[in-house]
């Protein structure tokens, strides 16, 4: 019979564990002459969820098996739950599980002997929570692997992701191959380990995704961090489209003086610019003035991270 | 044994036990099949004649002395190169199946992500090979010893038994070497072909080095040599042939591991 492992939900918000859950500092990774990684660090804190951003090649997959101790740092330091990862592997591990980005399941075993397999390694698990996840994930656990489809088999490993109740949740691409129902229901998890008190790193392209549920974004380019700060923070990075019309003519000079803005366009009474920064000076020239109507753009996750990504091209 | 520890040997054994019903039966129905035959060649002196007029040099190195007598005509038909080469081919190929080729696909991450060391995962994974070698020794000896009876073939069961598990243990040297290589590189295709490229190149030296006198003397440096270099169907074997191929075994499973701990795990 099954038994519950790992660690209990009321202990996951004790003060026995530091405050950056995941710390990394200086890791440099080599592959002979390739550099996947130059020299990043960054931090994940205690019941946060971080959004982990970078195109295709950035070094994120990297990192994070540097944190399971699947690869040996070049340099640096790796540190989870105060531990270094590669003296103590084991004990980190046995506190948190991992969704890799690229699924490789055995294709004879069903999801049922995969789960109870992994148990066996992991001290148990509890049966009751295997079955709701399965309900919830709409996932048939009697059908071998290579009956499954992409989208099923990544219904299989969020099952193994959320059935321990673990301190960290490490998910590399987790939503790849899922329908948009199956990613809110993903989302749903996410939330709700992060409510019984778990740290989650969350490396995705999926930028909505990760501007719905991180609180921090860590942004990687080449190997290296070129943004860290919360979602907003990094929206204000780039610009908003501003369009105001005035009842008389547009005050040009006026405008002129506000900081931030490029691209400026005057037409008659419609103003148009592009803002980047805080929107404050602007709406106290605009306060001095008779605005008709206002439209300024919402600035998005995807469009800064896009922006980072063209900028800090090497 | 933890039940952890446990199931690091059983899982992997559980994985390949299809593969490993296949190879029993396979090895099987071939010792049967041989020896389904002998009545067929027992007393008749036309092949013994033919065998006669061969050289003396290939009759020694394809096992081919006596062959007319129960002991010879396993040693030719079964034990002198079908059974040592399946044997060694089986735990090469259970070797690489359960390392190199499970960490090439991506599907050895899985269980490296959870609470077990490297070392413990790769020693799971090499007693299991060993283990696999083991029950298919066993088993080529339950279908010589089964099928010996029924078909009038009289042998000492200990002198086969002997041949059986040195031939295994033949066999358990080059699966050890397998996974020396794959925790070194995990790439099948070099797993293989080390694997393979020593197994058939052992049994050239011991088979055909002693047909010249140049190379005669080289011929013991052949794990095969070591192992059936007594000719032990006749003759028994002496102690350190189980030693010469078991310490050897274990010692290079060990440097597989050391190795494997060591370096990255290869991405899928």
């Amino acid at each position: 019979m099954p038994t519950m492992a790992g660690v209990p939900a009321s202990a996951l918000s004790t003060a026995a564990v530091p405050a950056a859950i995941v710390a990394v500092d200086g890791l440099v990774k080599d592959y002979g002459a390739v550099h996947a990684v130059r020299g990043i660090s960054f931090a994940v804190r205690r019941n946060e969820i971080l959004g982990f951003l970078g195109p295709n090649g950035a070094g994120k997959t990297t990192t994070i098996r540097c944190l399971l101790d699947l690869l040996r740092p070049t340099a640096g330091r790796v540190e989870v739950f105060g531990l270094d990862t590669g003296r103590d592997g084991v004990a980190i591990r046995a506190r948190l599980t991992y969704l890799p980005g690229e699924l490789r399941l055995p294709e004879r075993q069903t999801a049922a002997e995969l789960v109870a397999g992994l148990g066996r390694l992991r001290g148990g698990f509890d049966p009751v929570r295997r079955e709701e996840l399965a309900a919830r994930l709409e996932l048939d656990l009697a059908r071998p692997m290579r009956n499954l489809s992409s989208g099923n088999r990544r219904k299989v490993a969020l099952l193994l992701a959320f059935l321990w109740p673990v301190e960290l949740l490490v998910l590399d691409e987790p939503t790849g191959g899922l329908d948009p129902l199956m990613q809110r229901e993903f989302l749903r998890l996410v939330r709700e380990a992060r409510a019984r008190g778990a740290t989650i790193l969350l490396s995705s392209h999926v930028l909505s995704e990760v501007q719905r549920v991180a609180d921090r974004v860590v942004v990687l380019r080449a190997g290296l961090v070129v943004a860290d700060g919360t979602v907003d923070e990094l929206r204000r990075r780039v610009s908003q489209r501003v369009e105001v019309w005035f009842s008389g003519t547009a005050p040009a000079a006026a405008l002129d003086t506000v900081p931030g803005l490029a691209d400026r366009e005057s037409e008659g009474r419609r103003f148009t610019a592009t803002l980047t920064g805080p929107i404050g000076p602007l709406l106290r020239v605009l306060a001095a003035h008779d605005v008709e109507s206002m439209l300024i753009e919402e600035p998005d996750l995807e469009e800064a991270v896009l922006g980072l990504y063209e900028e800090a091209a090497p | 044994m933890s039940g952890r520890a446990l199931a690091l040997v059983l899982d992997p054994m559980r994985a390949t036990r299809r593969g490993a019903l296949a190879w029993a039966l396979s090895i099987g129905a071939l010792v049967v099949v041989t020896v389904a035959f002998w009545p067929a060649f027992e007393g008749t002196t036309n092949l013994g004649d033919l065998i006669d007029q061969l050289p003396p040099g290939i009759i020694e190195a394809f096992g081919l002395q006596g062959f007319g007598t129960p002991a010879g005509y396993l040693r030719g038909n079964l034990y002198d190169v079908l059974v040592p080469l399946l044997l060694g081919w089986a735990s090469i190929a259970f070797a690489n199946g359960l390392t190199a080729a499970e960490e090439d696909a991506g599907r050895l991450e899985v269980v490296l992500a959870q609470p077990v060391s490297r070392g413990a995962a790769f020693a799971g994974r090499a007693l299991a090979v060993l283990a696999w070698t083991a029950l298919l020794t066993v088993s080529v000896a339950a279908f010589q010893l089964l099928s010996d009876v029924p078909f009038g073939l009289e042998i000492a069961a200990d002198r086969l038994l002997v041949t059986v598990v040195l031939c295994g243990l033949l066999g358990a040297l080059h699966g050890g070497l397998a996974l020396a290589v794959a925790g070194l590189m995990p790439r099948p295709p070099v797993v293989l072909g080390i694997g393979l490229g020593v197994l058939i190149g052992g049994f050239v030296v011991a088979a055909l080095f002693p047909l010249s006198d140049q190379l005669r003397p080289w011929a013991g440096l052949s794990p095969w040599d070591w192992a059936l270099g007594s000719d032990p169907l006749l003759n028994g074997a002496e102690p350190w042939r189980f030693a010469a191929l078991g310490i050897p075994a274990a010692a290079l499973a060990i440097v597989g591991l050391v190795a494997f701990t060591r370096r990255d795990v290869r991405a899928a």
